[in-house]
């Protein structure tokens, strides 16, 4: 019965137009990244980046390249919108429209309700990133005709790295499914909000609020010695899987302290909904 | 079949349902009556384990539904005033998850279910494209597709068409009669209740003023109004030599069996009494309701039954 029910959650999720406008945000944004990557200046900054390092920049303006320039711009910020957008959704919603009142009708414990809601969220934020990576790639490749040779540059995390075509193309692979990871965050905090008393879009601008501001004081100098409090910082982690030599005990360490958050949030939005009163 | 035993609920300062007791017996259709925010669906909530009461036991069953929600509601179907359904899901597909959050669907079940709310022909259109009366009826269909042995029904007429409300009825009817559900429905429209239900609740402001058999409403009793020159003695002489079983409100009063009108005015005539009138009247659920919630409503505090 479980997986019946996560399958129909699934489905409930997947039916709505409303959860393909993250996925075609970021098609359209990797449209408009790869033409404004046309631009002369756009392709000189790049060209000199490399060549001052003494690399050069036909062999590493490739499609592994610019899938990695792609992503690291964009997904946390612009993902964390789509998935405060539905995650901030799958129970306020439902509790709005009336449809929680009508499943609690049912001898189905609430627990369980969240759980297989909380599931279908992981699997949507997977099935986004991973789409992200995939489309990124692929438009990636057929811009440049091919994966070609991996550069990352993540100036905050100190990363100035350059693989081979094979070490590249395995270390994109595993750094999305890092990420994939890692944004769960996200999505159990919008998921979180979801279970409190509110409607869904104040459940979303609260995720992406706490979101925000967390990005924005891990990046303000003054914050540097206490950065490890923030979530941003240990959900750059997957970037950490680009240094040459990965600091996988640093990053083991990211993703229990972000577990960690994902269970608390769970628990504390399971709690509140568990003693919440639903009458019309 | 539902034991509510002194269920009390509060809305922060405002008592919703105040040392609720209500019996509803199996196979029977109960009416809940009562006027909007009186406490009926607060009750029902209460009854479906989405209300937590502050104080007192529910029961359907014999289970205790807070105890072991999962047995209490497993043979429960329930609608609600404004049915939700997922509108971009065809009805088949919604009753599907529904009924999936419990056990697997019964294809064969289904189909007969659908059969008899008659959604046959659009059961497989998306639920946006439904009627209101259409969507009444899906939810008929989800509340009944777990074989359920008791109906709980929050005003399930509320914005239907008059024909709408008219085949609601019918079904209700039905499944009581063919299936022998336990039916109890909330609502504020006393034509309904009057048409359907064998035992009636009445509640104001979450206290119970009157539960009960439709006997002991007195409606199929033969009323009078009768108007005099010394009415208290009348009132008094008249029961006391049993012409009458009692007196309401305004000079009604209800005949003895076998007593008619005729006796009435021939015994006051003999004791010389000047009739002022002494008129058949027609007693119906509404008389019955209003007076029932004046009473309520000149006594302060407490609850109390007719």
């Amino acid at each position: 019965m479980f997986f019946t029910q996560l399958q129909n959650e699934l489905l409930k999720l997947f039916a709505r137009k409303r959860t393909y406008i993250g996925f075609g945000a970021f098609v359209c944004m990797e449209v408009i990244i790869l033409a404004l990557l046309q631009l002369p200046k756009a392709q000189k900054a790049f060209s000199e980046l490399l060549t001052r390092n003494g690399y050069g920049f036909e062999e590493y303006y490739s499609g592994l390249t610019l899938a990695m320039v792609m992503i690291l711009a964009t997904v946390f910020l612009l993902g964390g919108i789509y998935l405060a957008l539905v995650s901030g959704d799958v129970v306020a919603k439902e509790v709005e429209e009336g449809t929680m009142r009508m499943i609690l009708s049912r001898p189905i414990s609430r627990v369980r309700v969240l759980l297989v809601k909380w599931l279908a969220c992981v699997i949507y934020t997977v099935v986004l990133v991973f789409f992200i990576g995939a489309t990124g790639l692929m438009a990636g490749v057929i811009y440049r005709g091919g994966l070609g040779k991996l550069f990352v540059f993540a100036p905050p995390e100190h990363i100035f790295g350059l693989f081979d075509t094979a070490e590249g193309t395995w270390r994109f692979v595993r750094g999305i499914c890092f990420l994939s990871l890692v944004l769960q965050v996200i999505s159990t905090l919008g998921f979180m909000f979801s279970c409190f008393n509110m409607k869904p879009a104040a459940a979303t601008i609260l995720t992406l609020s706490v979101m925000f501001l967390d990005f924005v004081l891990r990046h303000m100098e003054y914050f540097e010695d206490i950065q490890k409090y923030f979530i941003a910082y240990h959900a750059a982690c997957w970037v950490r899987t680009f240094h040459d030599v990965v600091p996988w005990w640093e990053i083991l360490e990211s993703l229990a302290y972000l577990a960690a958050l994902n269970l608390t949030f769970f628990v504390v939005g399971t709690m509140n909904f568990c003693t919440r009163d639903f009458k019309s | 079949m539902i034991s509510l035993r002194r269920v009390t609920k509060r809305f922060g300062k405002r008592v919703a349902v105040h040392a609720l007791n209500l019996e509803v017996p199996q196979g029977r259709i109960f009416g809940l009556l009562g006027h909007n925010g009186a406490g009926k669906s607060t009750t029902i909530g209460i009854l479906l384990g989405q209300v937590y009461p502050d104080e007192g036991r529910v029961f359907v069953a014999g289970v205790d539904v807070f105890a072991d929600r999962h047995h209490a509601l497993a043979r429960v179907g329930a609608i609600f005033e404004t049915p939700a359904f997922y509108d971009y899901l065809s009805g088949a597909t919604n009753l599907r998850i529904f009924c999936e959050y419990t056990r697997k669907g019964e294809a064969k079940r289904g189909k007969e279910i659908v059969n008899l709310v008659g959604l046959e022909k659009r059961i497989h259109d998306r639920v946006g494209t439904y009627s209101h009366g259409m969507r009444q009826r899906l939810a008929l269909a989800q509340a009944l597709l777990p074989d359920p042995q008791l109906l709980i029904l929050d005003e399930p007429s509320e914005g239907l068409d008059p024909e709408g409300m008219h085949e609601i009825r019918n079904l209700i009817l039905r499944l009581n009669r063919e299936w022998g559900l336990t039916i109890l429905f909330s609502s504020h429209l006393l034509n309904e209740v009057q048409q359907l239900c064998s035992h009636l609740a009445v509640m104001q402001e979450g206290r119970l003023l009157f539960s009960g058999e439709w006997q002991q409403l007195g409606l199929d009793q033969s009323w009078l109004w009768i108007k005099v020159d010394r009415q208290e003695e009348a009132e008094k002489r008249l029961v006391g030599d049993g012409l009458l079983v009692g007196f309401e409100t305004d000079g009604k009063g209800r005949l003895q069996e076998g007593r008619t009108a005729a006796d009435v005015a021939k015994w006051l005539v003999e004791r010389r009494f000047e009739i002022k009138a002494v008129t058949p009247i027609e007693r119906t659920l509404e008389d019955f309701y209003l007076e029932t919630v004046q009473k309520d409503k000149r006594v302060p505090s407490s609850e109390f039954q007719v």
